[in-house]
């Protein structure tokens, strides 16, 4: 640990993923206490005060019916946080098992989930995510359902790759001959080796469908309104360029941090671990 | 001669051609560049919605015109007129010609209008009531309605005139004698009379029309030569492109904080006043909006003064007036316009009390269409309302396709939805008729399924009376059962706010005395000045 901690340290750009992702999750966590105006998050106008550029107290400005920008956006990163974790959550189980299965049963069961693995990956991700919000209606529910149907086929790829050159290994052999299950070779013997892996494509992942949860609401598809969005604030503000800009401008800012410190941080971990991603 | 002397002359003639050229430059032609959104229909029978309106007064003609700053009805494509009973008599001028050099007469009269009624698609609704159409000489046309129907010759401005000849030579496939009625022809082609003909259509992407020669009336040397009709540009677009002096006109959907923008930059606003309004539309089916006293607290509850203040450009020019009732002040029965709509969270209290359901048991579901941002916040400002009264709601964004189906059945049509609805011919038959008869329950227009005798009686008495001063009785009666019974948040008057450069004059966008009162009239490109020549 103290060596992980020491490596991530040495590395400046580590430094900053790591400030940067801490920055993000201490926002969402505590957007209630640090946001100015908490009651913003939901059904509130003021008209009094709307479509104002940065100034003292709404930093970030306020927008086109007079709520203030920053208090949404702490808001925004904890719909977005929460996506992210929601989405790893279902995807990630489903893709290892489906990877593990096929990599390590081999034959037919390799055959089929594979190619079903194949077709979902072979439909252009977005695509696929906005063919699921179209069919359902465009709720936060639904949005995670959408992305996670274009999530988990990767791990599946990842894991089966693992698994596949793994399974040759002389421990799995040993633990084939002394009469091991295969449940206990996939998921004792096998598993525990894909880890490093599999926590480094997770890290670099949470950006990654933080940036496409925001393109889902982007065209329209995501979380309605009142419920602050990322991305439908990009979308929104996009209209009243370049007179309104911080409309625009902070949250895409705010997405731009997310997926930075993500990725940053999953490059760290990759050194790190040696995943191989 | 000899070559080198044969050399020399051909040289000094040529130069001499070039120096005549150079002396007396040809007159560069204007272009005028404006925007509207996908997609710009072109058949006339199927124009419905502003960009296909823009289109269908240039390069169509129509029986008559909307007077210029005054209420009425002036001559154009028809000299006169006469009404005998259910029969309408139109005497057409008979120096007409169409762009394609036939002779406009009676004929293509009767064609326009049973096409018109044949693809029963854009406003042929209006003409649902013409029983038969008959050429009574070459240049006299009459029309005889199944019933009396008093704003008829007003429905007139929704019948452009097409060159039967030439859509009987391009025909297309399609059951029966008239094949498809020349509607692959006309999607693509122009057949009219109009002051500018069709260059090249790309109903996603741009319409160029060029100045007909030989309009049949004067056509100012000052009109553009040359339009140039965009489809489909994104707001932050046409404010870069104006800006940088490369687009005319905008459309009329920016966002008013964009043109506001535009007009601290020196552009120009224009505006027009079509006879229209922002309407938030009940379902009086669904509980508890079935009980009119909910329905009173929630009109009541509704913050008049912000939603004007949301729409305000400038100080003096903005996207909508208050709304002093069901019908636009100016329009025949409208409140005056000193009784402007205010909120009233007393009486909504009151009201709320009396309504028969407990507000606790309710999720108001508040729509609004994706394609109109500005609904967005109509739609937070109505939550903050009706929060304040301890009702709760959820909004829902809709796209427009998926609203048009879902108003077909009222348990799917949701308890609100933000509309603008416009008179399409002027007059108030044609804004109230499709939205509160009982018969027209469930179209986009008319979520509010209602049901209501007095309103029915009230509507039909305003259709068949000939007499003026009886008609604006029975819509001042209708206008104040409107307001009692309330299917309708009556958000504002709406006017249309255009930003421009400083290339162009349009007088009908911009002098009171000029305005046609009709959507989209004042876009006749013929009634424009270019101020320069570049």
């Amino acid at each position: 640990m103290r060596r992980v901690m020491w490596i991530l340290l040495s590395n400046p750009l580590s430094v900053i993923g790591l400030l940067l992702v801490g920055t993000v999750i201490f926002s969402a966590v505590f957007a209630d206490f640090i946001a100015p105006f908490p009651s913003h998050r939901g059904a509130v106008v003021d008209f009094s005060n709307f479509n104002q550029p940065p100034h003292w107290p709404n930093i970030f400005g306020t927008d086109l019916v007079g709520r203030d920008l920053f208090s949404r956006i702490l808001f925004a990163y904890r719909i977005s946080l929460m996506l992210g974790v929601v989405v790893l959550a279902i995807a990630v189980p489903i893709g290892v098992t489906v990877g593990l299965a096929a990599g390590y049963l081999g034959g037919w069961v390799e055959f089929a989930l594979m190619r079903l693995t194949d077709v979902f990956l072979s439909i252009p991700p977005l695509v696929l995510a906005m063919s699921v919000m179209g069919l359902l209606e465009p709720t936060l529910t639904n949005g995670m359902l959408a992305v996670t149907t274009m999530w988990w086929p990767w791990y599946a790829r990842l894991v089966y790759n693992i698994t596949r050159s793994e399974s040759q290994e002389g421990y799995v052999l040993a633990a084939e001959i002394i009469g091991a299950s295969r449940l206990h070779i996939m998921f004792r013997e096998i598993l525990p080796n894909c880890v490093p892996s599999i926590v480094t494509k997770m890290t670099l992942d949470l950006g990654f469908v933080i940036l496409i949860a925001s393109s889902l609401s982007f065209l329209g598809l995501g979380v309605q309104a009142p419920t602050p969005d990322l991305g439908s604030m990009v979308a929104e503000g996009g209209n009243y360029l370049p007179d309104s800009w911080w409309l625009t401008v902070f949250p895409s800012l705010a997405i731009l941090i997310a997926v930075f410190g993500f990725n940053l941080l999953g490059d760290a971990l990759r050194q790190i671990l040696g995943g191989d991603t | 001669m000899n070559i080198f002397a044969k050399t020399i002359a051909a040289a000094c003639v040529s130069a001499s051609i070039l120096a005549l050229a150079a002396a007396a430059p040809a007159q560069a032609e204007t272009v005028l560049r404006l925007d509207e959104v996908a997609v710009g229909e072109l058949d006339p029978a199927k124009a419905s919605d502003y960009a296909d309106s823009i289109l269908m007064f240039n390069v169509y003609d129509t029986l008559v015109l909307p007077a210029q700053g005054a209420p009425g009805l002036v001559p154009h494509l028809a000299k006169s007129w006469s009404a005998d009973g259910n029969n309408h008599i139109f005497n057409l001028r008979d120096d007409v010609k169409f762009q394609s050099g036939n002779p406009m007469s009676a004929d293509d009269v009767v064609f326009s209008l049973q096409r018109m009624q044949e693809l029963g698609s854009g406003l042929s609704y209006l003409f649902a009531n013409v029983e038969s159409v008959e050429a009574v000489d070459e240049h006299t046309v009459m029309f005889v309605l199944k019933e009396p129907y008093a704003p008829f010759v007003s429905s007139m401005l929704r019948l452009p005139i097409v060159d039967k000849k030439l859509v009987m030579e391009n025909l297309g496939a399609g059951d029966g004698e008239m094949g498809d009625w020349g509607q692959a022809y006309l999607s693509g082609n122009a057949a009219g009379t109009g002051a500018y003909k069709v260059s090249s259509h790309n109903p996603q992407q741009e319409t160029v029309m060029a100045k007909n020669a030989d309009y049949f009336l004067d056509i100012q040397d000052a009109a553009p030569d040359t339009v140039r009709l965009r489809y489909g540009l994104e707001p932050a677009t046409v404010r870069t492109l104006i800006a940088q002096g490369e687009h005319d006109i905008s459309s009329q959907w920016l966002p008013p904080e964009v043109l506001k923008a535009l007009s601290k930059d020196g552009a120009q606003l224009l505006t027009e006043s079509g006879g229209g309004g922002f309407y938030v539309k009940m379902n009086t089916t669904k509980a508890p909006l079935d009980d009119m006293e909910c329905r009173l607290a929630l009109s009541n509850a509704f913050d008049y003064g912000s939603a004007i203040k949301m729409i305000a450009v400038t100080d003096d020019v903005s996207q909508g007036s208050p709304a002093t009732g069901a019908i636009p002040v100016g329009m025949l029965g409208a409140n005056p316009s000193t009784d402007d709509l205010a909120r009233d969270m007393d009486a909504a209290k009151r009201h709320l009390e009396a309504c028969r359901y407990n507000p606790d048991d309710f999720n108001i579901e508040i729509s609004w269409i994706a394609e109109v941002p500005l609904e967005e916040r109509f739609a937070l400002l109505m939550q903050a309302n009706f929060n304040e009264l301890g009702i709760k709601s959820e909004i829902k964004k809709m796209p427009w396709a998926l609203f048009a189906e879902q108003v077909s059945k009222p348990e799917n049509t949701p308890h609100i939805s933000q509309l603008f609805v416009n008179a399409v011919t002027g007059d108030p038959d044609t804004l109230l008729y499709g939205m509160y008869d009982s018969k027209n329950a469930g179209t986009w227009q008319s979520p509010e399924y209602l049901n209501d005798a007095d309103v029915d009686d009230l509507l039909e008495e305003g259709r068949v009376n000939t007499d003026v001063a009886a008609r604006e009785k029975a819509y001042k009666a209708l206008n104040a059962r409107l307001m009692a019974i309330a299917p309708t948040i009556y958000g504002y008057d709406r006017q249309s706010v255009f930003a421009a450069s400083d290339r162009v004059k349009v007088p009908a966008l911009s002098d009171p005395s000029k305005a046609f009162g009709l959507d989209g009239m004042g876009f006749s490109f013929r009634l424009m000045e270019m101020q320069d020549k570049s």
